[in-house]
């Protein structure tokens, strides 16, 4: 019990902690005040308490299926708050990066969509912590193990976001915005394939077969397979809406980051 | 005029009523005392169905497998449904993510 609750609670802390951190580096890289993830944790947690507090009645919508509607809803709209980000990093020109003026609405776009983004990935993810957690706080016996292991797994999940940010800010100058936003793309297109899977359980879109089984080479059973799919949203065996998903997801916010840089550059003051 | 006779087979098939069409098969699954019941279920192959899991529990468990790409939290005392399928022949496994060790079954498709 303490290696499966270390686990499960691993797998949910380690998408919020890699999000958080790909986000953080950005954040750092831009200079902007980091106060924003206060605001997307505390949001977080108040979604992911009303998720889980009110998951009985979420379950019974649509004929049984309103927890995939929720999930599928939140992970879209978390893609498309990532789509957006890039909107926020390119817009100033590199002369008025140090000038921004603080005016009555002194929160940059960035943070804001940084912070609901945060928030959303909390909320879903969380919410799962919390009822896992509240189904063992009722049982009793096994509590004790329970809440050992799921710190293990908590501790480990914020040290990989740690990891990753402190090597996301050690990048040289010529990657250190190209790389976390490669690795949002990536995030993005693994939310939105989360959504379709969502929605094909729900049998809100087809079913179709498997378009590759690499479970024998990485089974999502193991640490490889656990960390691959937290980080690049790795499936075993995608079915074909799934992956179609991932590269629009991925590819909606790379062009977005590509048309974005190209307009602010054309913005730049002559010379 | 004539163009339009082709459509007609189409447009009465329309008058089918629905119940004459093939429904989906209905297997029931209960979670009681953290295990599966029954813990191994044979379902039609290449054909889509519809799992129904009463969790007679007090407390929650995920319905989970990695093959069947399936992943559902249900809460205790409560009832989910789970859409899985068309499946090639073959053995699917399940397991309860909340109590692993013992929540565990497989699908077998025939």
């Amino acid at each position: 019990m303490l290696l499966s609750s270390a686990l499960l609670i691993l797998q949910e802390t380690l998408e919020i902690a890699l999000l958080a951190s790909m986000l953080a580096a950005l954040s750092q890289r831009l200079a902007h005040r980091m106060v924003w993830m206060l605001f997307g944790m505390f949001g977080g947690f108040i979604l992911a308490l009303l998720y889980a507090l009110n998951l009985g009645t979420i379950s019974d919508w649509f004929d049984y299926v309103g927890q995939e509607v929720a999930n599928a809803s939140i992970q879209s709209t978390l893609a498309m708050f990532l789509f957006l980000l890039p909107w926020t990093i390119f817009r100033q020109s590199h002369a008025s990066i140090h000038e921004a003026p603080r005016t009555i609405f002194p929160y940059h776009l960035f943070e804001i969509f940084a912070a609901i983004s945060l928030m959303l990935v909390i909320g879903r993810e969380g919410s799962e912590i919390i009822v896992y957690l509240d189904g063992f706080l009722q049982q009793g016996g096994q509590i004790k193990t329970v809440l050992v292991g799921s710190s293990i797994g908590f501790s480990i999940g914020i040290s990989a976001g740690f990891l990753l940010f402190y090597a996301l800010i050690e990048l040289p100058r010529k990657w250190d915005i190209a790389v976390p936003i490669l690795l949002l793309a990536m995030f993005a297109g693994n939310m939105l394939s989360q959504s379709s899977a969502q929605l094909i359980q729900a049998d809100w879109l087809p079913s179709t077969p498997a378009l590759w089984d690499t479970s024998g080479w990485i089974s999502e059973n193991s640490i490889m397979g656990q960390l691959l799919y937290a980080l690049i949203g790795y499936e075993a065996n995608p079915s074909l809406i799934q992956v179609a998903a991932y590269v629009a997801g991925a590819a909606a916010v790379l062009l977005a980051a590509i048309i974005a840089k190209y307009q602010s550059a054309r913005n730049l003051p002559p010379a | 005029m004539k163009i339009f006779l082709r459509f007609i087979p189409g447009l009465l098939a329309l008058l089918l009523p629905s119940s004459l069409l093939p429904a989906t098969p209905v297997i029931e699954i209960e979670i009681r005392d953290h295990l599966f019941l029954p813990s191994e279920v044979i379902v039609p192959a290449n054909t889509k169905v519809k799992l129904l899991i009463k969790n007679t529990d007090p407390t929650p468990e995920e319905f989970e497998s990695y093959e069947l790409n399936r992943e559902k939290v249900i809460g205790g005392q409560s009832t989910a449904v789970i859409f899985i399928g068309p499946l090639t022949p073959g053995e699917y496994p399940f397991f309860g993510e909340f109590h692993p060790k013992t929540a565990q079954g497989k699908i077998l498709a025939q």
